[in-house]
This record gives structure tokens, sequence and C-alpha cells, in this order.
């Protein structure tokens, strides 16, 4: 049915055949509705090696008409086989935004997908999954088709003029992805013309050796006497296909706008041998908008770990992933070039706090992760949850590691990092550990997994306990580096126990790499480390024309070398002289500095009292007469902030903030600028936040109001369907008897609205929100 | 893209009452401009109808339409990639979130007003579900029609779309439609009328 050296040809557009014989409503319900008029344009397709159903929009998300999914599945694989052709299911997305950005959470869209495959197995031959333009839902439901079925799966995205998909994904990354979910085709459809789609053709056939599939629209439609029509020619559309077929590419068809008669055309290329093209494996890992070609020196960021971190413990421990986050971005900032994570302390059950730390970290950092743990199934649970393609940290020459993280690593796509050692400890010579490093290679392949998809990690010792082995490490770095896999050490752990730890890390980096260390693991806030790595690569040639060292270093003076972070201050014109100045100008980098001076000579309510509420009150007064405008003032929250967290470390302890005030914007909206805003500035007058984020179900505002009983909570909706759900929430609230002053705003309320739904409070802006929040708390005193 | 055509109506988003000058702002929106000018991946989709569909029958996109000679149906939006850096944002750079938020909707206005321009002449101005008290469920009717999944624009159980910045509307071909405020949800309170100005440009 499907040889993968000959090309194969699919149908093509359906919805533009539907509406060319009149036919309207829900498409999927005319497979029962009008299945003859349907089987006739299957038939009409007939020139095909490959017929697609007519259920694009078929899954229980996205349909809406008034069949079971069953019935409907099972007409439309009867209509096709009209045709007399090998018939593919076809799949679609759910139309609805995955988390972070929408509310379906990734099991919602794997449970649709699923119910799908399990359906459509018994009844294809194959599925084709097109028109995604998420690479995270795309990677849910071909797990779902994957663990359901074992019949060919061809996956197509959509892309944008500019070569990425909707989300952000390149033509490359989308390759490693798909690739690594192991679909026994991927390209892309619809999107553009065929003209159009050449150089993302090309690019995703210098990513991946698999089959490459193209469906491109009939050009882009015009508007010609109050119609949209396709006007692109059937001689031009065969033009690009047979271009794209010399390129390489094994499987041709149609989408929007393409009719039989198109596919009658290139059907004469049915058969015919694919054209054979080079193709050189890379080591590398992706997030959806970031791919990491392991090649040269990358940098893996080691500070996602609570190992000696008492705050990232006890943040993990309460469940505030604030941190963590932070931590991802400030090593971002830095120059890492991906991260390691690891959440292994024992009061957590990492099973579950992996997959949530990654998606958390995810929706800040566009990094690719590596995933730490000794724990196969938290690896797991990690790897199902991370969106694209993981790095395993990581398996060692145990047949029983092995046979446990390698379907993993199989499964997810996910490259992996050996260790040599095994259950006799780790070698103490460099054959030890080369043999070991084999060992995993070759058992590796038996899982199918490729030497590409291997990275090595030779193990450092501390110099302090057996000074004499550090040469074995490098020793085996080399030759595992002449194997032709990638190799990485834990650089720091050189220097545990003797003086001037960075001096040792910092030598013993250099030396690895010029043994062929490809990815040291290290601090990436240490600037001094980072920047042998950028020495590395001008001295070794791997930065071409010194290119992104003279971007980094281009400012440099000796004094700038301080600071761990690049120092860029857009504010950085005239500085400011006084702590109130900063903050009346919102300059957040110097109110830290400026309020610790001040703590010098001030006790801290003074700081607080007469210069941090005056410069906000001044704000606030030229807010209000429209001087000052909204950006100035959430610069100004957050310098105040910014002095305040200086404040808090001088106060003791049992003085503790102004009062707490929970904050959220309700369920079934995503919607948060406005609550984010009012968040800095409550910030900036020393209320504490707790923030639920967006799209905040009734039970866990609730929830968090027992735990805290805080001074005041702030919900938040924009459109006037969720006011509803902010109602419901109140009411909740109103159950356990909330004894806390209740706030709404949000662009569809006013005061009327705010009293009937039964809130205590409305207020039109953060400012507001902070002053009556300062009134009542005047009135209770 | 001209700065100054995109000023007035970032100004509007951002709450500027009538304030003409800002520096700071002025140079915060150029930097964001730029941003975007990368960061958007704009994308449209739209459909032509001689016979306007049912749900276009009633009011207010009956007066709307009003002698005009079939309807265009358009999704646009800016893409994922501008809702994941606000997002971001927020963490890192409130002052900045806030104005590359203004920015990425005045920009998305800009890039669809250019669109259309680009896709026919004698058309209407843009009237979008939402507007004039028409129902936001309007939205069902035009993502069943136009399937913008197919650009990545998404239509939530609360009827917003997602990535934010995406808009639908509803062009007349061969004239009808100017916009106004009657029957708007927010008539009563709408803070642009109080100020004597319109959340539209009135030019169109």
């Amino acid at each position: 049915m499907f040889q993968p050296d000959r090309i194969t040809v699919f149908d093509g557009g359906f919805g533009s055949e539907l509406e060319r014989r009149g036919l309207s409503g829900i498409p999927e319900d005319l497979n029962i509705t009008r299945p003859e008029e349907i089987a006739a344009i299957h038939r009409a397709y007939s020139c095909a090696d490959i017929i697609t159903t007519n259920t694009f929009g078929l899954n229980r998300i996205k349909y809406s008409g008034e069949f079971s999914i069953e019935e409907v599945a099972a007409q439309a694989v009867k209509n096709a086989r009209a045709a007399n052709k090998p018939v593919f299911f076809d799949v679609g997305p759910t139309g609805a935004m995955l988390r972070p950005l929408g509310s379906l959470t990734f099991d919602q869209a794997y449970d649709a997908f699923s119910e799908i495959a399990q359906i459509a197995d018994r009844l294809a031959d194959g599925f084709i999954c097109e028109t995604f333009s998420d690479l995270y839902e795309f990677k849910a439901c071909i797990l779902a088709i994957r663990e359901h079925s074992k019949k060919p799966l061809f996956a197509t995205m959509t892309f944008d003029g500019t070569g990425r998909t909707l989300t952000g994904s390149t033509p490359e990354i989308v390759a490693n992805t798909l690739s690594g979910l192991c679909v026994d085709a991927l390209g892309v459809n619809c999107s553009l013309g065929p003209r159009e789609l050449v150089p993302i053709v090309r690019r995703l056939l210098d990513s991946t050796d698999l089959p490459i599939i193209v469906q491109p629209n009939r050009g882009l439609p015009v508007l010609e006497g109050g119609k949209t029509v396709y006007k692109l020619g059937i001689d031009e559309f065969e033009e690009s296909i047979s271009e794209m077929v010399e390129m390489g590419v094994s499987i041709i068809g149609g989408c929007c706008g393409t009719t039989p008669e198109f596919i009658e055309r290139i059907s004469r290329f049915s058969g015919s041998a694919v054209r054979p093209r080079s193709f050189t494996p890379k080591t590398a890992i992706n997030s959806s908008a970031k791919l990491v070609g392991i090649d040269g020196v990358k940098i893996c960021g080691e500070r996602l770990n609570p190992t000696g971190k008492k705050l990232l413990k006890q943040a993990l421990a309460d469940g505030d992933y604030d941190y963590l986050i932070d931590e991802a971005i400030r090593q971002q900032d830095c120059g890492a070039d991906l991260l390691d994570i690891n959440v292994g302390l024992p009061q957590l059950n990492e099973r579950a706090v992996m997959p949530e730390a990654i998606t958390k970290v995810q929706e800040y950092c566009d990094l690719p992760l590596q995933i730490d743990s000794s724990d196969p199934a938290a690896i797991e649970a990690g790897a199902r949850y991370y969106n694209g393609i993981p790095l395993i940290n990581s398996v060692n020459g145990d047949e029983e590691s092995m046979s446990a993280i390698f379907p993993i690593a199989k499964k997810y796509g996910a490259v992996v990092l050996g260790l040599t050692m095994d259950k006799n400890g780790v070698p103490e010579t460099v054959g030890g550990r080369v043999e070991i490093a084999k060992r995993i290679i070759s058992r590796a392949e038996d899982f199918g997994i490729p030497r590409h998809k291997i990275m090595i990690d030779t193990l450092v010792v501390t110099a302090s306990a057996e000074q004499e082995r550090v040469s074995v490490t490098l020793g085996a770095l080399e030759e595992v580096h002449r194997l032709g896999v990638k190799t990485a050490l834990g650089v720091s752990n050189v220097s545990f126990g003797l003086p001037n730890r960075p001096l040792l890390n910092r030598t013993f980096l250099v030396m690895a790499m010029t043994k062929g260390l490809n990815m040291p693991i290290l601090n990436p806030l240490d600037s001094e480390m980072t920047g042998a790595v950028r020495a590395f690569g001008v001295l070794s040639a791997i930065d071409k024309n010194s290119e992104s060292y003279i971007d980094i270093y281009k400012d440099y003076t000796p004094a700038s070398a301080s600071s761990a972070a690049p120092a860029v201050s857009k504010q950085a014109e005239k500085p400011a002289e006084t702590l109130y100045e900063s903050v009346v100008r919102g300059l957040k980098n110097r109110a830290g500095e400026l309020c610790e001076a001040e703590l010098k000579t001030k006790p801290p309510l003074e700081v607080v009292n007469e210069i941090l509420i005056k410069a906000l009150d001044e704000v606030g007064r030229e807010y209000e007469s429209g001087k000052l405008f909204l950006p100035q003032l959430v610069s100004a929250a957050e310098a105040a902030k910014a002095a305040f967290a200086v404040v808090g470390e001088y106060m003791p302890k049992n003085a503790g903030p102004k009062g707490m005030v929970i904050l959220a914007t309700v369920k079934g909206d995503v919607h948060d600028i406005g609550k984010n805003i009012v968040k800095v500035v409550l910030q900036s007058y020393g209320y504490s936040i707790v923030d639920l984020g967006k799209d905040v179900p009734p039970d866990k505002v609730v929830e968090a109001y027992e735990r805290y009983k805080p001074l005041a909570v702030g919900l938040s909706a924009l459109m006037t369907t969720t006011v509803r759900s902010m109602e419901e929430t109140i009411k909740a609230l109103r159950a356990v008897d909330c004894r806390s002053y209740i706030f709404v705003g949000g662009a569809v309320l006013n005061a009327e609205t705010a009293a009937r739904i039964g809130a205590d409070y409305y207020t039109k802006d953060a400012l507001g929100f902070a002053k009556k929040l300062a009134e009542l708390t005047d009135e209770e005193k | 893209m001209n700065f100054s055509d995109l000023r007035p109506n970032i100004y509007n988003y951002l709450g500027f009452r009538g304030v003409k000058e800002s520096p700071e702002t002025d140079s915060e929106i150029k930097s964001c401009l730029e941003e975007l000018e990368t960061l958007a991946q704009f994308n449209y989709l739209y459909k032509a109808f001689e016979e306007p569909p049912e749900f276009l029958k009633k009011q207010p996109y009956a007066g709307f339409l009003r002698g005009s000679g079939g309807v265009i149906l358009s999704v646009m939006t800016l893409g994922a990639g501008v809702d994941i850096r606000i997002n971001r944002l927020n963490r890192t750079d409130m002052s900045r979130a806030v104005v590359l938020d203004a920015c990425a909707s005045a920009y998305l206005e800009y890039r669809s007003d250019e669109y259309e321009r680009s896709i026919g002449e004698n058309l209407s101005s843009r009237f979008c579900p939402g507007y004039g008290g028409s129902p936001l469920s309007d939205l069902k009717f035009i993502f069943g029609l136009l399937h913008p999944e197919k650009i990545g624009v998404t239509l939530s159980e609360s009827l917003f779309m997602l990535p934010a910045k995406s808009m639908a509307g509803v062009i007349g071909i061969g004239g009808g439609g100017k916009k106004s405020c009657g029957g708007c949800i927010m008539l009563a309170d709408c803070t642009y009328r109080k100020e004597g100005r319109r959340c539209f440009s009135q030019t169109e």
C-alpha cells in the first residue's frame, strides 16, 4: 500500500468539492445525511493511491453534529471505500487551544484523539493527521494514535509565510519532534500555495530521513465578483510538485482549492522512484520554539535542582513554582542553551511534580530541557508532558537501568545521557569507562535508538579526594568523543572541598573542552565559566569570525565584568540620585541599590513611610490627573516592589507585610494582564500576593482562601461570558462564609454588575484597588 | 509600517486620555513595534458570500450591511508567539508587557486593514461580533464557515479567540458599513465616549 521508496499520491481538497456540489452543513454529518454525494467525491479522487476520509473535525472536542463519533467514522470509511483504494482516516486538530495559552489540558486532547484512534484503527488502513499548528497538541495526537494503533501514521502541519507554525516552530523543530515520535511520514499541508512551500519543504528534507509529504493549497484565494476563488492553474501546480519530487519528496497531494483534475494530473508521478537524498543525523533536542544541536560546546544550566538550595526546596514543597521559573529565566538570560531540571526531594512525589515543573518552566522559558531523575517513572512522566524532544539524564551501563530508560527514550524520541558506570561503580581506568560507553551505545541500538541520540558523561571526580583520576575522566572523554557520540560533564563537581572553587572549575572546563566536551553542565550565572566557553569558541574556530563572542563582549569593560548578567538596562540614561526619584521615574534596577543605601542610615519603617509610600502617592496623583500613564505607573510600581524586597530583608521577622491578597482570573478566562498589573501595584504598596493565575476554578479560589485567610480576594474577568464564572466563584466563597473583602475588576464590569454578582467592591483600575484597600485597613485600625 | 499611523491607536489602548506627548512611552512603543515585526506571524483567512449567511440577517449586521452586494467573513491573527512573549514579560518586565500588549492590538488592526485593502476595492469597514451589542456567540457561525483552525485560531467555550491577538470580522462588499456605538454593552460606562472619543477610528 505504502512503499517508502515509491512516490505515493494522496487525494485533494474536500471542502471545496463539497461547496462545488452545493453541500453545506457540518461536513462530518454529510457522511450520513448525503452518503452518495460524499462517495461520489471520493470516487472522483480514485486516481490517487490513498483516499482520505471526510472526518477532519471528528473529535469530541470539536464535533458538534447530531450523530455519535462511532457512527460517523464508520460511514465515512464506508464512503471512502467507494473509490476502491486504501483509505486513511483523516484526523484534524481539536480547534481548542492547549494550556498554557488556552484551557485545554494535554490529557483532554490525548483522550479525544485516543477515542478516534481506537475507532478508526478497526476501520481504516492508516491515519493522516493534518493541518495542525500547535506542536504540543500534535504530540498528544500522535501519542494517542501510536498507543492505540500499529497502522501507518502520516503527520502534517501548517506553516505561514515566515516559515513557522502558528506557535512558532520552524521546519527543523517540526522534523526533529515528529521524527522522534516515530511517525511514518511527515510534512506540510494547507498553509500556502505550492511555490511558497518549496523553501519549507527543502528545510524539512534536510532535517529528517523520514519520507516527506506535501499537500499544498491551490495558491491563495482571490476575491472575484463577490466570491472567493482559487486561480492557480493546473500547470503551475504540477510544475511546483514536480520540483518538490525532484528534491526528494515521497508523498504528494492537494489541500484547499485543489480538485480531482489536479490530482489526476500529479498522479503521473505515482509509483516512480523517490529521489535519494543525503542526510546527516544530528544530536539535537528542542522545545516548541528552540532547537539546540549539540555541536561545538553548548551550556546546560544546572540550577533547577533543589540539592543544596534551601529556598528552592521550600518552594517546591509548597507547590510554588515561581522560584523555579525565575531561576530558569535567569539562566537563559545569562546564556544557557538548555537547562537541567531535577525535583528529587524525599518529601516530594517526583512522578507528579516533574511534569508539573516542566510545564510551568516551559510556559515562560523556551530553552530545551534535560529531565534529570533517578526514577524512571518520573522521567517518563516528564518526557510525556514535555513539549518537544528532551534530553534524559540519565541511564548507566547497568542492564536494569538500560532496560528501564531506553524504551522511554525511544517512545518520546528523547536523547539520552549515558553515565560510564554500572552496578560495580565507576571504573578506575579509561578503558573501563569507554567499555561501558560502548555497552550503552550498543544496547541502545537494540531498542532502535541510533548513536546520535546518545550522549556520554565520563563522570567527574572531586580533585580533593581523587586527584589522580581527573585525568581518567578526561582520557575517557577523549576516547568517547572519537566514537562519534557527543559528550557531557558535570563540571562543578571537580572542585568540592577545595578553596577558590571557581578557579578550579574554570580550568577544568577548559581542559575538558580541548578533549572534546560538548555539553558542560554548569552554573550559567558564573560569567567566568560562560566566558571560558565563549573564548573557547573563538580559539577553536567553532565561533566563525568570532561573531557571537564579539556580540557578547563588544561593550566589555573591566568594571562590567563583575556582574554575572549581561548588563543591559533600558533606563541607562541618567541615573536617579535618590530612592524617591528612582521610584517616581520607575527605575527598578536602581531602586534596589538606593534602598539599600537608605537603610544604612534609616530604620526600615521610615524608608517605607517617608520615601516609598510618598513616592507612590505622587505617582498615583500624577496618574489620576493624566500626567503619568499606565506604563509609567507600572514601572514605578515595579521599582517600589524592588525596593520593598530589600526592605523586607531588614524588617524584623514578625513584622511581616501589610497583608495578603489572593488574585485570580476566573475560570474560562485566560486574559490576565489586568490582574498582573494589579499584582505589581499591590506589591508596590507592600501587600503580599498569592497569584492563582488564570482560568482558575472556584474551588481553587476557595481552597486558597481557606489556606491563607487573606485580607482580600481580587477576581478578574475580561469577557461578558466569564462574568458568570466570577459570580460562581463569589457564591462559592460566600458558601464558606468568606470574611475577606471580595474585589472584582475587568473590562466589562461596573459597580452595578459587581453588586449584582455579590462582590464587595468594584475597582476600575489597579490604583483604585490599592487605595480602597488602604481605606479599609485604616478603618479597621 | 508607519509609527505615526499606529501611535494614536496605541495611546488609545494604553488609556492616554487625550494626552499628546510622552517621549519615554514613544521610545518604548517604537521598540515594541520593532519587536513585533519579527515576532508577529500575521495570518488570515477569508471567504466571500454573495448571499449573507443566516446569522447576518439580524441586527445590527443587517443595518451595517445595508446597501452592500455581498459579504466577506474574515479571521486574522498575529500568532501565538506574541501571547507567549507577553506572558513572559508579565513576569520579567510588566511595564513593557503593558506597552507590547497595546502595540500588538494596534498592529493587528493595522495589518488587517492592510490585507483587506489588498484583497479588493470598495469594501466596508470591519464589523466584529461583540460590536454594537451583537452576541459573541456569532463567532461560532464564523468558525463553522471558515474553519480558522487552519491558521491556528481557536474559539474557547467562553467565546474568546486564541491566540489572544486574533480578530474575526464581517465586511460588506460594495458599500455599507459604518461603525457606531448604538447597542454596545459598554455604552453606559465607556471611558472613550466620556472623553468624546470612540474606540474605533472615526475616519473610516
